[in-house]
């Protein structure tokens, strides 16, 4: 063992480098983290084999919120599944709407109007920021900075309210349904989102100040789970822990549905400002610039909006019948691709829906990450992953 | 340590040489401090942010928000429900209950004798609001409500109908006048 | 060698000086308003889905429930009296959440938040509890899907009210203790004498 060199440092043999961070080999131990722990967002469990501070292995274990959330799709009519989506991704739960409904109208050949197109485009990407504030707010806990999360949470409440007077609910929306939107956005919505806006955007570079380029913060995410953009695509990474990594792959770019195409914005990716490529930060600054660009594309639609009256539902949007068909449909979720599997059988519910979890694919990494890497930088990994664990387990 | 790893997934991390005030962390500190200080000494700042709840309340838009149910009264002061049990089949959770019967007046077949929400289980996604031909049952901007047990929190007839008399003022019935029974195949309303 | 029964019901009332404090502030309670008691209740939030997020809100800048006293959330059981119970509970979840209440100390309560929570909700499936109440005693249940962070602190501000009226005894005094428990009762071999141990 210890006469291994490696071919790109030999001037290093891998039991130097060990002793080099001042590790003394001890005997291995299984640590057990969650379910039911701060850091791990949700019912995570993660059983990790360390040695002294070293991970050499962590296994995630799923299941703790399984609720069959599938299955109940298979008995239910669509429009009635609209709630159960909410309830996979919630903080980011038009995004899962819209998803299942773009499912469903791209297999019926619904058409959707206008209008509606441009409501949901509007609300998908206020809702990718409330979510990626969530995001950042709770990896600012994470890291053992509080204050960052009041900051998102007093802007994502504004968030909520414009939600809150478009349907009625602060968090499980169900108003991106099949055929367009349960109702048309209130009055006064436009200039009211439009003063949200110019309230928000000076926000980010007041997270910036307070966390991003903060050193306490970078040094404990910077250089910390790499993953390269091979390693990424490999591992079927998918929305901002893909692009943290490098790459240029958004689905709003690359098949745009809902008129993404007419809308002006570019795909954040990460550059190794702070540290290697593809490390935490990286990951954890595409939100930020991930925000920016929803910003942008808000106030493009907003404009829009203005200027397209009409329908904002399909009429027989509840009463679709499903074709003996099937499709697979992807769309760019707030955490990476949301993707609904329907087959239909010529009834009114679905004879199978399968949904594919961003982060459910994302958190298949992270034994891969987190090994040999240090206990204390689990939860910087993790956090930066931003699993949601009612998508993982379904 | 095992080896079957490949050369070029190794990546050796440098660590960045600190400055004498980067090592000192005290003026990052500091930096993140500026802002909070901002935010704690500005009183209007600090007033728009919290809500002071039970004294203050944030003002609702009554007409969408989705809270405890009610069951609306028609204008001569009678249940509104034709026990039609549309809601029941629309709700997702299944937490509504009808028990329907033979009605005593003359301008519908059916009215409710029991009708029970597992207010509980509800999952306030106003489908049954949506679904109601006649607009009988519809959610509340009423939102106060914690039980002590979960019998008292099913909801009744005549807990429903409470509900009303004390939302109606502030959220009025949307459309008071029974207009016919075109999804449910019903008679026409007898003049 | 002493065979002991591990018993989930039982409460250490003897052997550990905090309770003696505790009869203390107990006294204080009996003969006034339970001031200490109900402006200092640590949460423990065992958040585990939607509702978690709405607990966060609670927690946070617009609600701030650091107004009742209740902002110290507490992950650990034994610093936490009040189990906010945020989220659907799988059934394999539910040795964890027993466990936790178990861990915490007396007087306890807990909120059930929600509708998974408080009955299973709209997931009335094989893998969802329905309702955490067939497990532990719930003292107050808050509708919604999720509730509203207002409905979260009406649900707080009701266990603080029976304290004040002396209505909410401790778990043990109420004689309510866990109607099911999930885990076997397991058979702990405790040594009579250290020299045994060795």
């Amino acid at each position: 063992m210890a006469d291994t060199v490696l071919e790109s440092r030999p001037d290093l043999n891998l039991d130097v480098v060990r002793d080099e961070i001042g590790d003394v080999r001890t005997e291995e131990m299984l640590v057990n983290m969650g379910p039911q722990h701060p850091s791990t967002h949700g019912v995570l469990r993660i059983v990790l084999r360390t040695d002294g501070e070293m991970v050499l292995e962590a296994v995630p274990h799923i299941g703790y919120l399984h609720r069959c959330a599938e299955k109940i799709g298979e008995n239910v009519a669509p429009y009635q599944y609209i709630p159960y989506t909410d309830r996979m991704d919630y903080l980011a739960g038009m995004n899962n709407n819209l998803a299942f409904s773009l499912a469903i109208e791209a297999l019926t050949g619904l058409e959707v109007p206008k209008r509606a197109q441009v409501i949901r485009v509007i609300f998908a990407e206020m809702n990718r920021i409330a979510s990626h504030l969530v995001s950042m707010g709770a990896y600012g806990l994470d890291m053992g900075a509080f204050t960052p999360f009041l900051y998102a949470f007093r802007e994502r409440e504004r968030i909520l309210d414009l939600f809150e007077a478009s349907c009625g609910a602060r968090l499980t929306y169900s108003y991106i349904t099949i055929g367009g939107v349960t109702d048309d956005v209130p009055e006064r919505f436009i200039d009211v989102c439009r003063e949200y806006l110019d309230y928000f955007e000076p926000k980010i570079a007041e997270y910036n100040n307070l966390l991003s380029f903060n050193h306490i913060f970078v040094k404990r995410t910077a250089n910390v789970g790499i993953i390269s953009a091979e390693k990424a695509i490999n591992w079927g990474l998918s929305g901002p822990s893909l692009r943290g990594s490098g790459v240029k792959w958004d689905l709003r770019k690359v098949h745009p549905d809902c008129g993404y195409d007419e809308y002006d914005f570019d795909i954040p990716v990460g550059q190794g400002l702070k540290g290697q490529l593809g490390d935490c930060w990286d990951r954890y600054f595409v939100r930020i610039q991930e925000m920016q660009q929803s910003v942008r594309i808000v106030r493009q639609a907003l404009d829009k909006l203005a200027g397209t009256p009409g329908e904002y539902k399909h009429k027989s949007g509840k009463s679709v019948k499903l074709p003996k068909d099937e499709i697979y449909y992807e769309i760019e979720g707030a955490r990476g691709q949301l993707g609904f599997f329907i087959q239909g059988d010529g009834s009114q519910i679905p004879y199978r829906v399968k949904a594919r979890g961003p982060s459910y694919c994302n958190l298949s990494i992270t034994n891969e990450v987190v090994k040999d890497c240090l206990l204390a930088d689990v939860p910087a990994i993790i956090g930066s992953i931003d699993v949601v664990m009612g998508e993982v387990d379904r | 340590m095992s080896l079957d790893w490949k050369q070029t997934d190794i990546v050796f991390v440098d660590q960045p040489a600190l400055g004498a005030a980067e090592r000192l962390y005290l003026p990052q500190i500091w930096g993140g401090m500026k802002t909070t200080l901002r935010h704690m000494f500005k009183k209007a700042l600090r007033d728009r942010t919290v809500v002071q709840y039970p004294e203050q309340e944030r003002p609702l838009r009554v007409e969408i928000y989705r809270g405890v149910h009610r069951l609306n009264r028609d204008e001569d002061g009678r249940v509104a429900c034709v026990a039609c049990f549309m809601c029941e089949t629309a709700c997702p959770a299944h937490c509504i209950h009808i028990e329907g019967a033979e009605s005593p007046w003359a301008d519908r077949e059916k009215y409710p004798i029991k009708f029970d929400i597992d207010e509980l289980r509800c999952i306030y996604c106003g489908m049954c609001e949506e679904a109601c031909p006649v607009d009988a049952i519809e959610l509340t901007p009423e939102f106060k409500l914690v039980g002590k047990s979960r019998e008292e929190m099913i909801f009744d007839k005549e807990k429903l109908l409470m509900v009303y008399e004390q939302t109606k003022n502030l959220k009025p019935r949307k459309d008071p006048a029974i207009t016919g029974y075109p999804e449910t195949g019903h008679r026409d309303r007898v003049p | 060698m002493l065979k002991h029964e591990y018993n989930p019901h039982s409460t250490s009332n003897d052997d550990v000086v905090t309770t003696r404090l505790d009869k203390l502030v107990n006294f204080f309670s009996n003969t006034g308003p339970a001031w200490a008691r109900k402006n200092s209740l640590w949460p423990l939030p065992f958040a585990t889905a939607c509702c978690g997020i709405e607990l966060m809100a609670t927690g946070a800048s617009r609600y701030d429930i650091g107004r009742f006293g209740a902002e110290a959330m507490r992950f650990s059981p034994r610093q936490s009296d009040l189990l906010i119970c945020a989220g659907r509970v799988a059934i394999k979840m539910m040795p964890v959440l027993q466990r936790i209440y178990q861990q915490m100390t007396e007087p306890k309560w807990v909120i059930s938040m929600g509708a998974c929570a408080s009955t299973g909700g709209v997931f009335d499936t094989y893998a969802v509890v329905q309702g955490v109440d067939q497990f532990l005693p719930v003292d107050v249940y808050v509708p919604g899907c999720p509730p509203r962070p207002e409905t979260l602190i009406e649900g707080v501000m009701a266990i603080q009210r029976m304290l004040d009226s002396g209505e909410l005894k401790n778990s043990a005094e109420r004689g309510r203790g866990l109607r099911m428990v999930v885990e076997p009762l397991v058979q702990v071999a405790v040594p009579n004498s250290a020299a045994e141990l060795r």
